[in-house]
């Protein structure tokens, strides 16, 4: 069988039980609008009056890409739920390479993230507007990209932890730290006024990437930046997701074996 | 020298009774932190044979099928199957081999049908071939009603029953099959033997490692006993159980109280241990092969005009064997393992 086949039986394999998670799904979607709905509109009433707005449409830009985040992650999680079940074992056992094994589950983890955050950027994009189809659709590439790149980061810190305790742990922290030292919910010019060393972390962080093309691809970024691309952000994601997906594999392809986790 | 030794049996396929190994460990060891699960394992396997992998649970027989489907990797020492090398090419070991895993491994969420589609698909099975296999082996282990049931909601013997079924479907060159019967009733208990016989002889290599000593009697043309991680002994199970000195029991009822004579010419039989007399005209002998010596007794007997009312043969099981070389019985092996 063709090595493609196999890599997209592996994706087949992680959508399909993705889809048997009803629940979370319909809790992403109250926690996205609980977001938006509460604290977006309120935190934009603390910005000056003629901002409001303007801020408001980079927050929920910004909450687009912590989903899209935390839903690529989610991944990680799917292997120790197998891990504990067993399953690991047995994909590890079948005569699909360890790479394939590897590639397709970043891809169906970046696939299935795009399929729970589909409709919220649907309902982003009916509150933002839509100013350019071009510029969207060259920051969907790009955030398809970013999806698989978190979840491959997501497999290969978990395959790396192999404890689920430890995992959660280190993904909490990793979500602090990441999330806020990023343009998600506020601007650089803010985290560079408020210090260097923040801006200089904020600067180089991928979801920063995520954020800036995602609401350079509404047209939101107009307001803030006169940049006619984000080639920086682009070329960011690119390296973020050859990083995590093809050298992380040479990481994994060495580690990944059956047993020990805990 | 050593690495001469082990590229020599790197090499070689056939050994000396030119049968062929399709899997021949080499020093094969795992170590989990202090625990030595496999202790320089080195075996044989001939192709078309059922190898019986036996022992008590914590034994090591996972651990070892774990390392030889590349699932796990070694410590030191590796395994040649069906030509490669597990450390080397474990991509190319995988496409021979196909598990039945001790636990069902069922993608826990899904139903019966949606894990062993997938599971042919991966294979590499045609469309109409899948299809057709997937129905046939649902239907022979009594799961075809239960295929569209959540694999969560499955009771143990059914989800072991669709286990068993993933490598039934796929019928790989080399079958790994880990406590096949585990949870299983005794009806379904006969009917998956008899598919472990089938996939044999469709030409599959099996492994099967169990702790049902019975189990591997039936099925296996030869078996290993592992204990502690090593293996301790290894050959048919006739010639285990011939191994044992006295193993077999003869009790034999006589009309009539035995003289010396007919003893004596009974002590005198190579094959013959011991005789205890039970009561005058009871006798317990204990012997090597039974099948052979049996008429040899009763001819004398009836020579030395000492009619028989009774006689019951019993052969060793593997359990005696077992016995005979740990000094431990199963569970009390099991009991000792669980305990260090």
């Amino acid at each position: 069988m063709k090595e493609t086949k196999k890599l997209l039986l592996v994706v087949e394999r992680d959508l399909r039980m993705f889809l048997q998670y009803k629940f979370i799904i319909i809790m992403r979607a109250i926690w996205f609008a609980a977001q938006v709905a509460f604290f977006g509109l309120i935190a934009s009433r603390m910005v000056v009056p003629e901002l409001a707005d303007i801020y408001f449409e980079f927050y929920v830009a910004g909450v687009v890409i912590m989903m899209l985040y935390s839903a690529s992650v989610f991944i990680g999680y799917d292997i120790f739920e197998e891990a504990e079940h067993g399953v690991f074992e047995y994909l590890l056992s079948l005569p699909v390479s360890r790479k394939e094994l590897v590639l397709g589950r970043s891809i169906g983890g970046g696939i299935r993230s795009f399929i729970l955050v589909g409709p919220i950027i649907a309902i982003a994009l009916f509150v933002i507007g839509l100013a350019n189809p071009l510029n969207l659709l060259i920051a969907f590439s790009a955030l398809f990209l970013f999806a698989f790149g978190v979840s491959g980061m997501s497999i290969t810190i978990a395959v790396m932890l192999k404890s689920g305790d430890r995992f959660d742990i280190f993904m909490g922290v990793l979500n602090a730290l990441i999330v806020r030292l990023s343009t998600t919910m506020y601007p650089q010019v803010f985290v560079q006024d408020a210090s260097k060393v923040y801006a200089a972390f904020s600067e180089f962080n991928p979801l920063t990437f995520a954020s800036d093309l995602f609401r350079w691809g509404t047209g939101i970024e107009r307001y803030l930046t006169m940049d006619p691309m984000p080639l920086a952000a682009i070329i960011g994601i690119v390296i973020f997701f050859f990083t995590f997906t093809f050298v992380g594999v040479t990481i994994y392809e060495k580690r990944l074996e059956g047993g020990g986790w805990q | 020298m050593r690495p001469f030794i082990i590229f020599v049996l790197k090499n070689l396929q056939i050994n000396e009774g030119m049968l062929v190994s399709i899997i021949r460990t080499i020093d094969l060891t795992k170590r989990f932190e202090n625990l030595v699960a496999v202790d320089r394992l080195n075996l044989s396997i001939e192709d078309g044979e059922i190898f019986g992998l036996l022992g008590p649970n914590g034994a090591g027989k996972t651990t070892a099928v774990l390392m030889l489907s590349t699932v796990i990797k070694p410590t030191n020492g590796t395994a040649i199957v069906g030509g490669y090398d597990i450390r080397k090419d474990p991509n190319d070991v995988r496409k021979l081999i196909g598990i039945c895993f001790q636990e069902p491994k069922l993608l826990w969420v899904g139903t019966p049908w949606d894990v062993l589609n997938w599971h042919a698909k991966v294979c590499g099975l045609s469309t109409q071939e899948r299809k057709r296999r997937v129905k046939q082996v649902l239907e022979d282990v009594n799961m075809w009603d239960y295929r569209r049931k959540k694999v969560h909601g499955l009771s143990g013997g059914m989800k072991k029953r669709v286990e068993v079924a993933k490598i039934l479907i796929q019928r790989p060159k080399i079958a790994f099959i880990d406590e096949p019967t585990a949870q299983i009733d005794v009806v379904g208990k006969h009917k998956i033997w008899n598919m472990i016989r089938k996939l044999r002889d469709e030409g599959s290599t099996i492994i099967l490692a169990t702790n049902e000593l019975f189990e591997a009697d039936l099925l296996s043309d030869r078996v290993g006993i592992m204990h502690k991680g090593k293996m301790l002994v290894c050959d048919t199970p006739k010639t285990l159980k011939d191994s044992i000195l006295g193993g077999d029991i003869v009790d034999v009822h006589l009309e009539k109280e035995v003289n010396g004579n007919a003893m004596k010419e009974l002590k005198s039989f190579r094959e013959v241990v011991d005789v205890v007399i039970l009561k005058p005209n009871d006798l317990r002998i204990h012997l090597n092969k039974v099948e052979e010596v049996v008429p040899k007794i009763v001819n004398l007997f009836l020579k030395n005009g000492f009619p028989i009312s009774s006689i019951r043969m019993s052969e060793p099981s593997l359990d005696d064997v077992f016995v005979h070389y740990t000094g431990l019985t199963i569970e009390e092996a099991e009991q000792e393992i669980t305990s260090r």
